[in-house]
């Protein structure tokens, strides 16, 4: 330590805040590691000593203040989701296990047909971040990885899925998976919708584990307004576009891409677009504003922007708002705000026609088309439902085994990192299985388990070929991949953001997303009643709590650090952040294609590993690695802490000599040292990827 | 540095397929190879073709009724967007398309532009890199295939940047070297970002995190060698040399007047334009600008007066500039879009994804100005003339940069793929 205090003292008057934070590091952390194992051995009283002396200077200097907000810097004191509990009674326990190994059994007869092996099966080292990260999204703290690896309990895997899948975390991996099919952002139509009350209904649907058919069934036939409905957040994405609708939903649910015959013969796949149109006819009529009359008053059309409210208060109000908007008395906004509480999705049921230039011989132009579905038919107890209900019921029911089957592919795909079938919502002739008894076998599972996917999870994680190391799958290989252990991913870039963060914030849930009902508090206006002054008055209030601005105020002001927020990536306004954000750049998706995410290489994001904010908050005091390092009164327990914390894995030898050389001699202190070896391990390859 | 790292690349890979270019050419066909390179070099000496390329791709599906191909006698289709005359009689744009109507001798225009998909990402992809979406493989985008066969001109920057995107969901390199992927610059006005050092870190001790990272990466790597890990060590390589070099204000607004700004527009677009003519002017070989938000289901003509004012604005800025400095005898400029919009006006005042006809623009380089090409039907839903599929549009922009669509690449997996996708180029719009 060549820095005195009174140097130090005037040094800092000229540098920047930012170097502050380092020059303290290298302060308060040299006080402990100054004391390596050798010297410690040597002298330790003449170490203790200096120590002393150390702290004395320390107490004379007062540091700056914690730039962390306080909010992410305290654990939290209760449970910040509550998840439905799983069973973990030695009966269900058993179930899990011979569930896993008869898909291992499955697999190891593909092996020795195909003449390969497992790849060899993961320490526990290796376990506890893959767990972490597949099952939770991030990687485990240090303390969490340090109680697993410590624990001598032969369950300690089993303890550890059951406490990941009960876990805050799964519920936030889970949704981000489902985000990024479901297509889901916050305003999805410029001002006019609002989805967080559909956004946090999809996390609780998870939280509380309901199962899939029943979640997918309530989205297709959800009625009412998003606040007292969310799931009509699902018709609603599709919005005007009623074909579109029906593509989506085939494609996501059923994993069979239709699209094409939208408007012609599809031209490699059996579909035509006769029969495009036939199923399509059983939702048509899906409408999204309120033709009711309760609450709106009777409206029924509102077009654009003229909005023609034809009837009761709601028009007047329209009229009036539309008066003042061309004197710009109020801004456009208000008018979205009135259309946001006209829309409301209901069913009244409308014959649809071939397009008017329909080609085929099979029906004319404009020919009223009769709805059908795809294969199989309409389960019983829906013979008198209407269209809509009919197509739900079809589309999700246990005789319609292709619904599982896509699911229980998505779902293998999303734990080894390549789908049975690929992609896993284009199943066709020319898309093979790898493997059909597999396949078969994980529908067969998918419907015994009623839809839980949760207890899916937990039986894929428990088969030996999954707790096996990673293997490089080269999509262009001539020899198919057939899962002798999970394919070599990157991390997400939820799981690199929810990673980076569990190595600053103590509490990443600063921040949650509004529940309906708490929209609905400042959202809701009765349209039958409320005359314009009123109604501005709580436009006004709902722009300052959820418009733009307010909103992006009030969440910075609970996490926000120089640029970011810090909070779980399942909780950040996507929408309103720049391109530039660390989680663009990593690939998130766009939530307006489905399954828009990608895990390319770009330079900004290696410039970003570099330079950019991660490493910055890593080095703030109150940050979580910067204490647990500052804790350490050795280098060799500075190391360790270091290396647990981002790899989850105590160091080889010749990486705690690479390091100890780090830390003790190159560095101009050791503080500096740890700071370095925390950049060097953050910038590897086996920090970014899940081996 | 970056050169030199960058030609050693080529030459290996050069090398490693000219030992297998002379088993292939026993079977009739050739590989990449820098020898038929510099023949074709030699070929393409006799007309101007293009040396760079700024690529304008106008995400969600451009409406070409509203903007190049518009139907004047039929109010029905025509809808609440104008139409503007251009210097040709006859000739009409879109009415916010005025600068770029007063250019129109600059430009060849494509009314005849057809694709196989309504699908936005498909019919990106498709346009991008002249193929469908196969799951097996993953194809260069245009530019890539285009520094790949050029080369880079500027050794201190990349060959191909993407501007006004993140870079996520662009096809990239893809089977070619990692090094071909486009550097994503999100913002024009931030340029790329991050590329300097924090203050308390000197150049020494920078380079000693890098090799404390690379050793206890060592065995990661070495156990996980692959395409994955490949990718990103490029890209670790890349950002160095990015880092170390002094062509980085190429990527700086700033350094720009107000009185240019303000011709460009401070639209995405007119940044995004502005960016890459400073890069071309740093030799950069192809510079994608994005331009999103033509999904336009709804209000079409309200939508258009933002958009199409911007585009037209940035665009018309741009070919003046390039003409005066001469750069546009040198410089190809692509206007693309997946697909084009409904004829039909929807209830919504919008109009909806139309794959059957389109319109796209090309000036420059190797172009033909003031070419109209192909006619769609008298709605603008179907064609009338000649037809022209995206593989043949990608092979007019091949043949354009002087290089060959007929010749055969092979991939790593020894399947045989065209610049271009194989089509036939327009001859007609080629100089």
């Amino acid at each position: 330590m060549n820095i005195s205090v009174i140097n130090l003292k005037s040094y800092l008057r000229y540098t920047s805040r930012l170097k502050r934070a380092i020059l303290l590091i290298v302060f308060s952390t040299v006080s402990c590691l100054f004391i390596t194992d050798v010297t410690h051995a040597q002298n330790r009283a003449a170490m203790q000593k200096r120590l002393q002396a150390a702290k004395q200077k320390q107490k004379q200097w007062t540091p700056p203040p914690v730039r962390l907000p306080e909010a992410v810097i305290k654990k939290p004191t209760k449970p910040v989701i509550s998840v439905k509990k799983i069973d973990r009674g030695t009966a269900a326990r058993q179930n899990v296990t011979d569930a896993a190994d008869a898909i291992d059994t499955i697999l190891a007869s593909e092996w020795s047909a195909a003449d390969i092996t497992r790849s060899e099966a993961l320490t526990d080292e290796q376990f506890v971040r893959r767990v972490y990260l597949e099952l939770g999204g991030r990687i485990p703290r240090l303390d969490e990885a340090k109680t697993f690896l410590a624990s001598s309990n032969k369950q300690k895997r089993i303890d550890l899925i059951d406490d990941l899948l009960t876990s805050p975390d799964y519920v936030s991996h889970s949704y981000n998976f489902w985000a990024d099919i479901l297509r889901l952002k916050e305003r999805p139509d410029q001002q006019r919708l609002i989805f967080e009350p559909y956004m946090d209904w999809v996390k609780q649907s998870i939280a509380d584990n309901t199962p899939y058919d029943e979640w997918v069934f309530a989205m297709l036939t959800a009625d009412g307004k998003i606040w007292d409905n969310p799931a009509v957040g699902y018709q609603l994405r599709d919005r005007g576009m009623a074909l579109p609708y029906v593509d989506n939903t085939v494609r996501v649910f059923l994993g069979t891409q239709i699209g094409c015959a939208q408007c012609h013969d599809h031209p490699f796949d059996q579909w035509t677009q006769k029969q495009f149109y036939e199923l399509a006819a059983l939702t048509s009529g899906t409408r999204d504003r309120d033709f009711s009359g309760k609450g709106g008053g009777g409206m029924s059309s509102m077009m654009g922007m003229g909005m023609q409210a034809q009837a009761g208060n709601a028009k007047k109000l329209a009229k009036e708002l539309n008066e003042a908007r061309k004197k710009r008395e109020v801004p456009a906004n208000a008018l979205q705000f009135l259309r946001l509480n006209a829309t409301s999705v209901n069913f009244k049921p409308t014959a649809l026609q071939l397009p008017h230039d329909y080609q085929y011989d099979n029906g004319k132009p404009k020919q009223k088309v009769d709805a059908a579905v795809l294969w199989g038919k309409i389960p019983e107890k829906y013979k008198d439902a209407d269209g809509r209900t009919k197509f739900a019921g079809w589309l999700t029911d246990t005789d319609n085994r292709q619904f599982a089957r896509a699911i229980a592919n998505r779902m293998w795909k999303q734990m080894f990192g390549v789908g049975i079938v690929e992609p896993v919502d284009d199943f066709q002739e020319g898309n093979i299985p790898v493997s059909e008894t597999l396949l078969e076998h994980l529908t067969d599972e998918m419907l015994r388990l009623k839809f839980d996917l949760r207890e899916f999870v937990r039986i894929v994680a428990s088969t030996e070929a999954w707790q096996s190391r990673a293997i490089i799958h080269e999509p262009t290989a001539a020899e198919p991949y057939l899962f002798t252990g999970p394919a070599l991913k990157r991390m997400t870039a939820e799981q690199l953001w929810d990673s980076t963060l569990t190595l600053v914030a103590n509490n990443e849930w600063a921040f949650q997303r509004p529940s309906a009902q708490e929209v609905e508090t400042v959202a809701a206006v009765d349209l039958g009643t409320t005359q314009f002054d009123d109604f501005m008055k709580i436009y006004k209030a709902y722009n300052a709590e959820l418009g733009r601005a307010g909103y992006s105020k009030k969440i910075r002001s609970v996490a926000g650090y120089k640029d970011q927020i810090l909070v779980r990536s399942s909780e950040l306004p996507l929408q309103t952040l720049p391109l530039s954000h660390f989680l663009s750049q990593f690939g998130v998706g766009d939530r307006d294609s489905i399954q828009s995410r990608s895990e390319g290489a770009t330079v900004p994001q290696v410039l970003t590993m570099f330079n950019g904010w991660t490493t910055h908050t890593m080095l703030e005091r109150g940050s979580v690695i910067y204490d647990n390092v500052s804790k350490q009164k050795t280098s060799t327990g500075a190391i360790d802490t270091i290396f647990l914390s981002i790899l989850a894995r105590h160091p080889t030898v010749s990486e705690r000599g690479m390091a100890r050389r780090e830390i003790e001699t190159a560095a101009q202190s050791p503080a500096a040292g740890c700071g370095n070896l925390i950049w060097a391990l953050l910038n590897t390859r086996e920090f970014m990827f899940i081996q | 540095m970056f050169h030199d790292r960058y030609a050693k690349c080529v030459e290996d890979r050069h090398s490693r397929r000219a030992i297998l270019s002379g088993i292939a050419s026993t079977l009739g066909v050739s590989l990449v190879s820098p020898w038929s390179r510099m023949l074709e070099a030699a070929d393409a000496s006799k007309a101007t073709k293009a040396k760079k390329v700024i690529y304008f791709y106008m995400g969600g599906a451009m409406s070409h009724i509203d903007t190049f191909d518009p139907k004047p006698d039929r109010p029905d289709i025509q809808g609440d967007v104008g139409v503007v005359k251009t210097k040709t009689p006859g000739i009409v744009f879109g009415e916010h398309m005025t600068n770029l109507a007063e250019l129109q001798d600059k430009l060849a225009i494509v009314r005849s532009m057809t694709t196989e998909t309504a699908d936005h990402s498909k019919a990106r992809y498709w346009l991008q890199t002249s193929y469908p979406v196969l799951n097996s493989i993953r194809h260069p985008s245009m530019g890539a295939w285009i520094a790949n066969e050029m080369g880079k001109m500027n050794p201190g920057l990349p060959p191909y940047v993407l501007v006004n995107s993140g870079g996520n969901g662009h096809p990239g390199a893809g089977f070619l070297d990692p090094s071909l992927t486009p550097v994503p610059v999100a913002d024009p006005e931030k340029g790329i970002e991050n590329t300097e050092l924090p203050s308390y870190l000197t150049e020494a001790v920078f380079k000693r995190r890098l090799t404390l990272a690379d050793r206890i990466d060592s065995n990661f790597r070495k156990r996980y060698a692959g395409y994955q890990l490949e990718s990103y060590n490029q890209m670790y390589k890349d950002a160095v040399t990015l880092m170390g070099g002094t062509d980085l204000e190429a990527f700086d607004l700033t350094k720009e007047s107000d009185e240019v700004k303000e011709r460009y527009g401070s639209s995405k677009v007119g940044l995004g334009a502005l960016l890459a003519r400073r890069l071309v002017e740093a030799d950069v070989r192809f510079v994608q600008v994005d331009y999103g938000g033509w999904d336009m289901h709804n209000d079409v003509a309200t939508n258009m007066s933002t958009k199409g004012p911007a585009l037209d604005k940035a665009l018309g800025a741009l070919i003046r500039d390039l003409d005066s400095s001469g750069l546009l005898n040198e410089t190809l400029i692509v206007l693309a879009s997946e697909f084009g919009r409904s004829p039909a006006i929807n209830q919504n005042a919008g109009r909806d994804h139309h794959p059957a006809a389109f319109s796209y623009l090309l000036a420059g380089a190797g172009i033909q100005g003031g070419a109209v090409y192909g006619k769609s039907d008298e709605k603008g839903h179907g064609i009338d003339e000649d037809p022209v599929g995206l593989t043949d549009f990608n092979s007019t922009i091949t043949v354009a940069c002087g290089l060959d669509p007929n010749k055969e690449h092979f991939a790593p997996n020894g399947r045989p793929f065209k610049i271009g996708g194989g089509g036939d180029p327009i001859y007609d719009v080629l100089s």
